[in-house]
């Protein structure tokens, strides 16, 4: 309050000190309460960024995160030389924009089934169903995979009994690898995602379907233009958020379901950052070098994703 | 709040037609690949090998036995496998709790020096994180690899729950906390004798949503804790699935192996997955609620 009353009258530095300084009195428990909440932002949030600055240094074991010397650009010429590391880019694009086509607009669809189909209490049953694989690990979703897509597993026995064919190795090949991604995101998270559009739908004002239903509108026509016009705005956020994990998402679900086989078409960013970190000789300033590369290009994706919403009439993500 | 709406606009049209037919059946198909897998893995975790090889297509194991799961308790693992787990739960989620609920308590008002930059700088983690590089040496300067330690703090406050909560605690009345103040109670106070008591619904969604994070860690174990004594549940399920396929492999050519690993291998996973099927009954109570406070303000 004595922040916003300073500005009216001729700005008074003194009184504006001492206004604050009681403020800060009044409210001491409450930073108290905040403390240790901060205290952990700043250690375990704050020091892990401001630690990226490992990525312009050599580090140094006895030296530590901070008092390393440095060394410029030197990380990032050997990160831009290692031709695992742009491949890994590729990989990463190619996979999460593949996810924008066709693991992104599955749950609208099966909100928008929900909200159409009639069914009394057996839709909390279905619904129950879908959102469950949700709560699950990518290790036990990765092992269930292993389990029903292997030689053996159900999933070529029914193929067997059906069409006759050979075991197919599911799992082990590269070709099939993209889409096994697509479909176990699918698999574990689309109903949980539709529960945020089914919730956008409850809201839309139901006056609307009672005018388009009186003016003859078929069924088809009030989910293309009241349904999918309602939810517009929770398309487009959800939308920016996709955008902007196209550098990161799912590295648990690719380190669950990759293998020595198909590791070639397996490693995104995330999984050459592992490997480089924590399995054979370490760099931790080139790690550093990549995650800060990482970490850059995943806040730039969201901020261009965030402008160009705006720009086509959008509200955007970022006030 | 769904179901109301949902009849006011049924009323219109009670007609079955063609469309709902299709609509139903694709639901049902749906839910059909999603439960036949569990179906498939609870079915093999109790079937003899024998069985499991005769009949491919499996659902219902006519011979059910326990020997799978009698084999698995066998391997010491498992036990680690859920004391590591278990501590994690028991000393990770109050932490959480306390963290997220004196955090949003205190920043539902910024109406005091330093609150507002304060809020930013939370928020603004959202957007940027140092990635596990630095968290992996930052753990190594403090001393907490090898310990349990890493895993309970390497997670303390999420964000978006924490968001959650404190746009929960905006609703209540403020009139209530001014006329505890005007009694002369403390902040502490306030927290524990108000604003808990009336937070109960958000705070247990974000106590389940805890819940389910830890029972669900497996990266921070795998990163932090390489000891043979202290590996969570979920990357013991990995070790033995992994194992298992290895051994698998290898079996083709050579002579089959004497155990039935397909058998190990499910009971691991329904063994794992158990307790979240317990809880899952109550996060569905209140995850919608949850979700949908959390969708307003993103």
């Amino acid at each position: 309050m004595a922040v916003s009353t300073g500005g009216i009258k001729k700005f008074d530095f003194k009184s504006y000190l001492a206004n604050t300084g009681k403020n800060i009195l009044k409210n001491r428990e409450k930073y108290l309460l905040i403390l240790p909440g901060l205290a952990w932002y700043i250690i375990f949030a704050y020091i892990p960024i401001f630690g990226l600055s490992l990525a312009f240094k050599k580090y140094i074991a006895k030296l530590g995160l901070f008092r390393s010397p440095f060394v410029g650009l030197y990380n990032f010429e050997n990160v831009f030389a290692d031709p695992a590391f742009m491949k890994s880019i590729i990989t990463t694009l190619r996979i999460n924009a593949g996810r924008l086509i066709f693991v992104f607009p599955f749950p609208i669809i099966l909100a928008l089934i929900f909200n159409e189909v009639r069914l009394g209490k057996s839709k909390k049953i279905l619904q129950s169903i879908f959102t469950f694989p949700h709560f699950l690990s990518w290790v036990i979703v990765g092992s269930i995979m292993i389990s029903i897509l292997g030689q053996r597993g159900i999933v070529n026995s029914l193929l067997n009994l059906l069409f006759g064919t050979q075991p197919i190795g599911f799992l082990g090949t590269p070709s099939y690898f993209q889409p096994l991604v697509y479909l176990t995101d699918i698999w574990k998270s689309a109903g949980w995602s539709a529960i945020i559009y089914m919730a956008a739908i409850s809201g839309i004002d139901v006056e609307q379907y009672q005018a388009a239903e009186i003016d003859g509108a078929t069924r088809l026509q009030r989910i293309w233009y009241i349904t999918l016009p309602g939810i517009k705005s929770t398309i487009i956020v959800l939308f920016i958020l996709a955008v902007g994990n196209l550098m990161s998402g799912g590295f648990e679900q690719i380190f669950n379901l990759s293998n020595a086989a198909t590791i070639k078409v397996a490693e995104t960013l995330d999984m050459y950052i592992y490997r480089i970190t924590f399995r054979g000789s370490v760099d931790f300033s080139f790690s550093a070098a990549v995650s800060l590369f990482r970490s850059t290009i995943n806040l730039l994706l969201l901020l261009a994703a965030d402008r160009i919403i705006k720009r086509v009439g959008g509200t955007g993500l970022l006030a | 709040m769904v179901l109301t709406i949902k009849k006011a606009h049924r009323s219109f049209h009670n007609r079955f037609e063609l469309l709902d037919a299709i609509l139903l059946l694709i639901l049902l198909v749906l839910a059909a690949m999603i439960v036949i897998p569990f179906i498939s893995v609870i079915a093999i975790s109790f079937a003899t090998q024998k069985e499991a090889l005769e009949s491919p297509l499996l659902l219902i194991p006519m011979k059910p036995t326990i020997d799978n799961y009698y084999r698995l308790f066998q391997d010491p693992r498992i036990l680690v496998g859920y004391k590591t787990t278990f501590l994690i739960l028991l000393l990770g989620v109050p932490l959480n709790l306390f963290l997220t609920t004196s955090l949003a308590y205190s920043l539902t008002r910024t109406n005091f020096p330093g609150a507002k930059i304060i809020f930013y700088a939370i928020l603004l983690t959202m957007l940027l994180n140092g990635g596990i590089v630095p968290m992996y040496l930052l753990m190594l300067q403090l001393g907490l690899i090898n310990k349990i330690w890493s895993v309970i703090f390497v997670y303390g406050v999420n964000t978006f729950y924490f968001i959650v909560m404190r746009t929960y605690m905006t609703t209540l009345p403020e009139s209530l906390i001014e006329f505890a103040k005007i009694d002369g109670a403390g902040e502490w106070y306030i927290l524990y004798k108000i604003i808990i008591p009336l937070s109960k619904p958000i705070i247990a969604t974000v106590f389940l949503f805890y819940s389910v994070d830890r029972w669900n860690e497996w990266f921070n174990g795998m990163i932090f804790l390489r000891r043979n004594d202290l590996i969570p549940l979920q990357l013991v399920l990995r070790n033995i699935v992994m194992d298992m396929s290895i051994v698998n492999s290898l079996s083709i050519a050579g002579p089959r192996v004497p155990r039935f690993t397909e058998g190990i291998q499910n009971a691991t996973i329904i063994v794992t997955m158990v307790p979240v099927m317990c809880f899952f009954p109550f996060l569905q109570k209140y995850f919608v609620k949850g979700i949908m406070i959390g969708a307003v303000k993103a």
